[in-house]
């Protein structure tokens, strides 16, 4: 089968996927839109929302429709890294065991690992998920293991800030995608969900989704996607003034209210961010029946990737939801191309 | 006997003549009377000097302050071979209730004499003191009117023909004001006008292109197209265009063909020009020049 054919092929599988995703969780188009670049560009994804907007279901949905093992953990301010390797107990004949842990229980076939509440859990298992989730591999018991298959899915509720400790900078670089949940606005799709007897068990909901079996081969797929989509000079161009207007907005000509924009930023866009950023793109391109990457790719991914590898200046960090999307949005309404 | 008298009786006029240093002497003043507060006074004083005497420019007043109603304006000497003549102007501030006799101060004038040496006798001229009456500016009977005190001014200066100078104002201003117009048009300072051309503008470029300049044809276009939208137009904000510029909807299709050709150019690999491409995108161009003027 050629590369052509074999890249058609899949992008049906994909937008079939897509398809059952939203009949799981409705009213989420875009976020599940967001998710499914993820998953084919192969790149983690931190969901931020409120309480019981169906972040959770969402990601066991996009689980259980993958395949592939699955794990997940609970975020808790005692919860410490060595949590997440092993566990000790006393068997059922009163003798010490050991076990592994969550990230090692299936060895290198994890494939989906649901970090729920993130915030919670303290900067140590941070920390851990550093290597993990930027090599795909852990030190354990005296050795590396490889998690050549791993995706990590995390989420975090924005509503409480008490006993929450902020994700470091690091951690947040490595994740592709920073997608927000938001309630959705349709008063037919609220409707549907208040009463729709379907929507109140979400076990049943998602036990209903029929398992695709292609996880393991989405590495391949990725890879050949990346290389196959092409990028002309001019939208590397384009690309690379996105760039620079995360690091200096001011020099094309974004202008917020009530801001110093010289000031404004602490740290623009990292070259990890950047090439998260075309992955993203091209997964776009190929989604959208394209062999080539536009602007639009660029724009439609670019809030998403973007927005939490941005730092603003402690001065203006206070009004961060409101400044961050409305950089963003000067940015794209202000580099143009060609 | 009697040759030897004369000779003795010569000798003290010699010795006499010889220790004057100024072979000519005078003081120039001018009238002696009727001048009042804030006048000026010149008095030039000419000298001549023996051969070998040379006047000392320092024994002279210096400018500035004499006393405490007069001063000294200016201090000028001119010399030619051996005679000195020096111009004073003195000027008095001097206010009498009534006309009073004033007096310039006199002063002596020293002469060097040769190699001056120190242990030598200065040579010198004593410049006698001037006399001159000066009279009150102000009436002498102080009389008093309902509005105070009773002053006429004077009767006013006569106004210089300024015409030619306000002409002259006027049509450098007229022109600087042109200019300045015209170079903030160039610098699109005035973005409704410079709107109002921006296709003009377009076409006037495109004009001289050619279908291997596709580049630059398409830049033109989305630059007129990114001016009129006020930030960079891309295809998937054409509907918000829409709204913003309703009569730009008209020509919808052809837009949306030019957005997809720009970005199949630009971004896809593998595309050729062709001269019906360059055509259409000049007709577009024309259309939404027809729309800027009005008159679609």
């Amino acid at each position: 089968m050629s590369t052509e054919t074999q890249l058609i092929d899949w992008r049906d599988k994909a937008l079939q996927f897509e398809q059952q995703i939203n009949q799981v969780v409705i009213g989420l188009q875009p976020a599940v839109r967001n998710i499914i670049l993820a998953v084919f560009a192969r790149g983690h994804v931190l969901l931020e929302g409120n309480v019981g907007v169906g972040k959770t279901t969402l990601l066991r949905a996009v689980a259980q429709g993958l395949g592939g093992d699955y794990q997940r953990i609970e975020g808790t301010i005692d919860l410490m890294p060595a949590d997440l390797i092993y566990y000790a107990y006393l068997n059922s004949e009163g003798r010490p065991c050991v076990d592994s842990g969550p990230l090692l229980k299936h060895g290198d076939t994890l494939a989906t690992f649901f970090f729920n509440e993130i915030n919670r859990a303290r900067p140590q298992v941070h920390a851990l998920l550093l290597r993990a989730m930027a090599e795909r591999s852990i030190n354990a018991f005296n050795q590396d293991y490889a998690l050549p298959h791993m995706q990590v899915f995390a989420d975090r509720n924005r509503v409480e800030r008490e006993e929450t400790f902020e994700l470091p900078a690091a951690a947040k670089d490595r994740f592709m995608m920073e997608i927000n949940i938001d309630m959705p606005n349709s008063d037919a799709v609220l409707d549907e969900l208040m009463f729709n007897p379907r929507f109140h068990d979400t076990d049943q909901l998602i036990g209903n989704m029929s398992n695709n079996r292609f996880y393991y081969q989405l590495n391949d797929l990725a890879q050949t996607l990346q290389q196959h989509i092409q990028t002309s000079p001019k939208l590397r161009a384009y690309a690379l003034s996105l760039w620079k207007a995360t690091h200096q907005p001011q020099h094309y000509g974004v202008q917020l209210s009530d801001v110093e924009m010289p000031q404004l930023l602490m740290a623009g866009a990292s070259p990890r961010g950047m090439s998260y950023l075309i992955r993203a793109a091209k997964t776009r391109a190929w989604l959208e029946h394209r062999n080539h990457v536009l602007p639009e790719d660029l724009q439609g991914v670019f809030s998403v990737c973007m927005t939490h590898r941005l730092f603003l200046n402690p001065m203006y960090a206070y009004r961060k939801e409101q400044l961050l999307p409305e950089l963003i949005t000067g940015i794209l309404n202000q580099v143009a191309a060609p | 006997m009697r040759i030897l008298l004369i000779l003795i009786l010569l000798l003290p006029g010699c010795s006499g003549s010889i220790n004057t240093p100024v072979s000519y002497f005078n003081v120039e003043t001018p009238r002696p009377f009727g001048y009042v507060i804030g006048d000026e006074i010149p008095q030039r004083i000419i000298i001549e000097t023996r051969s070998g005497i040379s006047l000392q420019a320092s024994s002279l007043p210096a400018k500035g302050q004499i006393n405490r109603w007069l001063n000294l304006n200016q201090v000028t000497i001119k010399q030619s071979g051996q005679r000195y003549q020096i111009d004073l102007r003195y000027q008095v501030f001097y206010a009498p209730p009534t006309v009073k006799a004033l007096t310039l101060p006199g002063f002596t004038v020293q002469f060097n004499q040769g190699e001056n040496k120190p242990e030598e006798k200065m040579l010198s001229q004593s410049i006698p003191a001037w006399s001159f009456t000066l009279s009150p500016l102000r009436e002498l009977v102080v009389r008093q009117t309902e509005q105070g005190e009773y002053l006429r001014p004077d009767s006013p200066p006569q106004l210089l023909e300024n015409t030619q100078a306000w002409y002259g104002l006027s049509a450098s201003l007229t022109v600087t004001v042109l200019t300045a117009a015209y170079l903030s048009f160039l610098y699109g300072f005035f973005p409704k006008l410079l709107r109002r051309t921006l296709f003009k503008q377009a076409l006037r470029k495109l004009a001289g292109l050619s279908k291997t300049d596709m580049e630059q044809v398409l830049s033109i276009v989305h630059y007129a197209l990114n001016t009129l939208n006020g930030q960079p137009l891309f295809y998937n904000q054409l509907s918000d265009f829409y709204q913003r510029n309703p009569q730009y909807r008209q020509i919808s299709a052809k837009l949306e063909w030019f957005f997809n050709y720009s970005n199949r150019y630009f971004f896809s690999a593998g595309m050729i020009t062709v001269t019906p491409d360059l055509q259409q995108i000049k007709d577009l161009c024309e259309q939404c020049r027809k729309i800027e003027r009005g008159s679609l």
